[in-house]
This record gives C-alpha cells, sequence and structure tokens, in this order.
C-alpha cells in the first residue's frame, strides 16, 4: 500500500486524467459523428441526411464505443487475475468461444437477434469453464498452465470456425470472413442497447472485485490471508469478461489488440490499482475503437476497410514499442 | 462487336490449321515409346502459347462458367473433371469433383489424365500451371470480361473441340440476342463514348446484404446494366465487388434494386427501406449464378434485367 501522502497526491492526478480522458471520448465521438462517408451540413439536415446520421453513422459509433470498453476492461481484469501481462480475451479463448457461439447463432437461429449475443456469451463462458478445468490441477491454479490452456483452446476452437466457414456455403463464407476480421458495419440501434447493457454490468462487477484483485496480484495465498474468496473473485472475473467479451463478439466480430494494448496503456500512467485501471480502461478502449473505426469508415470512402485490421496496425507497432521501451 | 469475334475466330482457325499441319509434319517421338499424339498450338487469353492435341478428347474445367460454355458448344462429354460449384447443366452434376474453383486438388486432376485444363483468372493460376505443364497437362487461361468475351470464347472452344458449327451458330444467336435487347433499351448505343440511354433506370446491384456487398468499376455486369437499358448507381466506384459504406447506399437513392439471389440476400439492406426502388416496389431478384458467371445463360441474365427495368417497352 502507498503512503497516504503520495495516494492523495496520485488521486487528484488520476482525476485530472479521468477528466481528460472523458473529454477525449467526447471530442473522438463528436469527431467521428462529423467525419464518414457522406459529407454532413452542421446544420439544417435534410431528411436523408438525418438518416444518414441517426440511422448508420451514431449507432455505429456508439456500439464501437462500447465494443472498446468491453475489450479493454475484459483484458484489464484478466491481466490482473491471472498476473499475466499477455492475459486477454483473444489469448485464453474467451473470443474464440464467443465468435463459434456467434456464428452457430448465425447458423441455426438467423432470424432471432437475440440468439447472437445470448450465444456468444454462452461460447465465451464455455470456453472459459473449459480453460478453467484444464488449467486446475491437484496442485491448484498455476498461472503457466492456465495461459497455455487458452492457447489449446483458442487454437482448437479456431480449426472449428474454419471447418464450418468451409462447410458453409460461400454466399455465408463471404459474410463471415468479414466479420471474423472485425466488421462495425452492422450496428443496429438495439445492437447498440444489448453492448451498452453488457459493458455496464460487466464493468460495475470488474470494479466491485477491483481491491479483491488488487491483492490477488500480489499473490492468491497472500490475497487469502487477508480474506479475499480467491474462487469466487475468479468466478466472477471470468464472467464479467465472458458477459462484455460476449456482447462485443456478437456485434462486430473478432476487434484485436484493444484487451492487450489498451491496459497496459493505462497502467503505464496511472499505475497497477484495478479501481482505477478498470474505468480508465473502458474509456480509452472506447476511444481507440472509436478513432480505429472512424478511420476504416473513411480511408477509401466510399469503401470500407475492416475496424480490426486497422486496431492491430495500430496495436501490434505500438505494443512493440511498449515492449523495447520496458 | 460482331467483327472482333468473327476476325479472332478467323485468326485462331487459321492458327490451328497452320498448327495441325505442322504437328502431324513434325512429329514428336516420345520417350516411352507411347502412341505419337499429333498436337497443335492455340492462343489463349493471356496470350500464352498452349500445346494440345489435334483431337482434344478429356478436359477438366476449374470454373463454373467455363462448364457452362463447354457444355454450350456441344463437348460436354469431353469433360472428365469439374469444381463443386459446376451445377449447369444438370449432366455436369455428374462429373467427378475436382475440389473449388480456388483450392483445386492437384493429385485428382493430374490422375484425370486430361488433355487441357480450363481455368479463369479468377483461379489462382500461378500455383498450379506449372505443377500441371510438368505433368504434360495444357493449361488454358480465359480472362472473361463481358458478353463480347464470353462469344470470343464460345468460338474458340469450338476451335479447340473442333464443333465449330455449333459454337459459331451459339454465338451469332446469342449475339442477335443481345441486339434485339438493346435495339428495344437503346442500351448499347452509348458504349463508352455517349453514356447509357437517355431513359436510363438508376440500379443498384446488391451483392449481399450483411455486410452490404455491391458491384463496382472492374464489375462486368456495369456493362450488363446499360446494356438492359440501366446505369449501375455505383460503376465509378473501384474494384469489382466493393464492401459499400451504408451512408454512401443511402444516398445513392436507387430507382432499382437487382438482388443476386442467395439464401443471405432475398431482401434489400434496410438503409433502402426509403429508397423510389423499394417504395415503388422495384426490387429483382436475379439467379446468383447468372450474375457471376461469364456465360450464354448471362444473355439470360440481360433480357431479364432488361424487361424488369422497362416493362412497358417489352410488352
Amino acid at each position: 500500500m502507498a503512503e497516504p501522502k503520495a495516494k492523495i497526491r496520485s488521486l487528484s492526478a488520476s482525476l485530472r486524467l479521468c477528466g481528460l480522458l472523458i473529454v477525449l471520448l467526447v471530442i473522438t465521438i463528436v469527431g467521428a459523428a462529423m467525419l464518414g462517408a457522406e459529407r454532413l451540413p452542421l446544420f439544417d439536415l435534410n431528411e436523408q441526411q438525418r438518416s444518414i446520421l441517426f440511422d448508420i453513422r451514431l449507432p455505429r459509433i456508439l456500439l464501437g464505443a462500447c465494443v472498446g470498453a468491453s475489450l479493454a476492461v475484459a483484458g484489464a481484469g484478466l491481466q490482473s487475475l491471472l498476473r499475466n501481462p499477455l492475459a486477454e480475451p483473444y489469448l485464453l479463448g474467451v473470443s474464440n468461444g464467443a465468435a463459434l457461439g456467434t456464428m452457430l447463432a448465425f447458423v441455426f437461429f438467423e432470424r432471432l437477434e437475440f440468439s447472437r449475443p445470448l450465444m456468444a456469451f454462452a461460447g465465451a463462458g464455455l470456453a472459459t469453464i473449459a480453460v478453467y478445468r484444464m488449467a486446475k490441477s491437484r496442485a491448484g491454479m498455476n498461472v503457466e498452465r492456465l495461459v497455455l490452456s487458452g492457447v489449446i483452446v483458442t487454437t482448437f476452437l479456431s480449426s472449428i470456425i474454419v471447418m464450418l466457414t468451409t462447410l458453409l456455403d460461400a454466399a455465408k463464407l463471404r459474410s463471415f470472413t468479414f466479420w471474423l476480421l472485425g466488421d462495425l458495419s452492422q450496428a443496429t440501434v438495439n445492437g447498440v442497447y444489448i453492448s451498452l447493457g453488457a459493458v455496464i454490468i460487466g464493468t460495475i462487477i470488474l470494479m466491485s472485485q477491483a481491491r479483491a484483485l488488487n491483492l490477488m496480484m500480489v499473490g492468491e495465498r497472500d490475497a487469502f490471508d487477508f480474506g479475499v474468496e480467491v474462487g469466487r473473485v475468479r468466478m466472477l472475473v471470468f464472467g464479467a469478461a465472458s458477459l462484455v467479451v460476449g456482447a462485443a463478439v456478437a456485434a462486430s466480430g473478432s476487434v484485436g489488440y484493444v484487451g492487450l494494448i489498451v491496459p497496459h496503456l493505462v497502467r503505464l500512467s496511472v499505475g497497477s490499482d484495478n479501481r482505477l485501471v478498470v474505468p480508465f480502461s473502458a474509456i480509452a478502449g472506447a476511444i481507440f475503437v472509436v478513432f480505429a473505426d472512424t478511420i476504416a469508415r473513411t480511408a477509401i470512402a466510399p469503401r470500407e476497410l475492416p475496424v480490426g485490421a486497422i486496431t492491430a496496425l495500430i496495436g501490434a507497432p505500438m505494443f512493440i514499442y511498449l515492449l523495447r521501451k520496458n | 462487336m460482331f467483327e472482333r469475334g468473327k476476325v479472332l475466330g478467323v485468326l485462331l482457325l487459321a492458327l490451328a490449321v497452320m498448327s495441325a499441319c505442322r504437328g502431324t509434319a513434325g512429329v514428336t517421338t516420345n520417350v516411352e515409346s507411347q502412341p505419337v499424339v499429333a498436337t497443335r498450338v492455340v492462343t489463349d487469353d493471356l496470350g500464352r502459347a498452349v500445346t494440345i492435341p489435334v483431337k482434344v478428347t478429356r478436359v477438366v474445367s476449374l470454373a463454373p462458367n467455363l462448364t457452362e460454355n463447354i457444355f454450350a458448344v456441344g463437348a460436354g462429354d469431353r469433360l472428365v473433371g469439374v469444381t463443386t460449384f459446376c451445377n449447369f447443366p444438370e449432366q455436369a452434376k455428374e462429373i467427378a469433383k475436382i475440389g473449388d474453383t480456388m483450392t483445386p486438388n492437384m493429385e485428382r486432376i493430374v490422375a484425370l489424365k486430361p488433355d487441357i485444363v480450363f481455368v479463369s483468372t479468377a483461379s489462382q493460376i500461378e500455383n498450379f500451371t506449372k505443377t500441371l505443364t510438368d505433368n504434360g497437362i495444357a493449361v488454358y487461361v480465359t480472362n472473361l470480361m463481358g458478353l463480347n468475351d464470353v462469344y470470343g470464347n464460345l468460338e474458340q472452344l469450338g476451335i479447340i473441340f473442333d464443333t465449330n458449327d455449333k459454337a459459331i451458330d451459339l454465338s451469332y444467336a446469342l449475339q442477335l440476342r443481345q441486339l434485339a435487347v438493346c435495339k428495344i433499351t437503346k442500351g448499347c448505343l452509348g458504349r463508352d463514348k455517349d453514356g447509357p440511354a437517355p431513359d436510363a433506370v438508376h440500379v443498384f446491384i446488391q451483392i449481399s446484404k450483411e455486410p452490404l456487398f455491391t458491384v463496382g468499376k472492374k464489375s462486368f455486369l456495369t456493362q450488363l446494366i446499360r446494356d438492359a437499358g440501366g446505369l449501375l448507381v455505383t460503376e465509378n466506384i473501384e474494384t469489382a465487388y466493393p464492401k459499400l459504406s451504408k451512408e454512401t447506399a443511402l444516398a445513392l437513392n436507387p430507382e432499382a434494386i437487382i438482388l443476386s439471389d442467395s439464401e443471405d440476400n432475398r431482401e434489400p439492406n434496410d438503409v433502402f427501406k426509403n429508397s423510389p426502388a423499394v417504395k415503388n416496389g422495384r426490387v429483382f431478384k436475379v439467379n446468383a449464378d447468372l450474375l457471376s458467371r461469364p456465360g450464354p445463360r448471362l444473355v439470360d441474365a440481360l433480357e431479364q434485367i432488361a424487361r424488369d427495368l422497362h416493362p412497358e417497352k417489352f410488352k
């Protein structure tokens, strides 16, 4: 625990940073709303222009913000829980579980709009439980074993997804390969509500466990000695991560690097206190994805790029830079 | 349009006759002392000289449109291998499958011992041309970018399979059908320099609903729509099959929407709900195979679209 004096100073600095991030998020969203394949006037929009702004552009921007926040808080939670900076929804198979769930919903319950997020949540949850079961041995939970299980589940699920895309007919295959790269173009107002609900619930759960996660970062045994119910925290964090990742993947496919890069950047600026890392990651993740999707929407307009390609394009070099710097 | 096909046909015929003579005169003795096969040389769409037997009896097609073309010139019985996509005509389904267009099974092709393998530039030819050539199998590459190329291809196939009469009759019949449509729509008058017909209907072609894919500048459908008396609202967008921004799609205000009919594309995307096309009920489905295969049935698509766009002119 830090000295009280230092703590107070860092608190005011953190509040300032929080304000800055929120302002930045608002600026990003407003900026993104002004940019797009179609040029819109600032005032006096006609009916069609209103439709472009409110039915297409804004839902997509807000969905991007929800997806970014979801992936970033999931990454922040999993990294603290597993004490591994590489822990990320993708690495642990959570995203692939969600992707497979979405895909099955797409094949079997195409007409039901809510089937995709539900199946994605189920897929993410099942993948997490599978990883957890595989990693748990008589000697207890070993972090290396957990990450290894995650990699195994991820690659296994990937191969099932590849098998399915090959077996599906050509028309469905085309939309799916695009979706797998991360694509926000299918944003709907309902989709925004689902994602927003999921990310709010998920973030609240993760923040309620932030203190426990702080203690667990020191070591699970120490946390246990401090009275933390380690098993319960683990289930809650896994559950929250499955929820937010399920909603994000169902809405937008696989948008990579957000869960990895955003919590890292946040920790560099505010330290590793999860009470700050979780909410700050949510805001920063939202900024990152809205920014990346604005590029995806406008770079080669009126054509579009998949947003996952842009996040990877920005995320990968940034990650290498951070690795070399530390 | 007539001239090009005809001149090409005559040239190829002359070339074929010449090389056939040369082939029989300069016999090549095979090391494995197999019966000597007389050969001739034809030129494919990439300008490659392709050496083929004088009498072509076993061929493999790696594209559904080429399968249709080969059947159409009366050489369907010589197909020994086709792709899993080759579903027309009915008899094509009975032929051995060698995989799909992008990932054909090499071993199976070689085992079928074809004289020629027909590929389209849409397949990844570089990878397997060498393997096939090394196995003594000729590879004939086609690059069909519209109806004119279809006519030329049919005539070339007539030469290759020695079914000239049937091929040329078919080619002319198809050209006459296209001309008949153009005469009514006045669409073909605008070929390249004069622009589309004066009363051209603004058309959007939806290839897939979600994500929203359409056709652009590089697609042969751009000209087909003009022939049918329409104007593609996306005809200046780069590439052949772009993923289109929904904002742009909404602002395009098409007067008619053509759905490439497939399972995931049964209705127009929601962004078109206030477009003139949807409001006036001018949404038309066209068999996806017809729209995606440069073959004889492309003329069927032309006729159907022209009727859909200008019902009053086709009474």
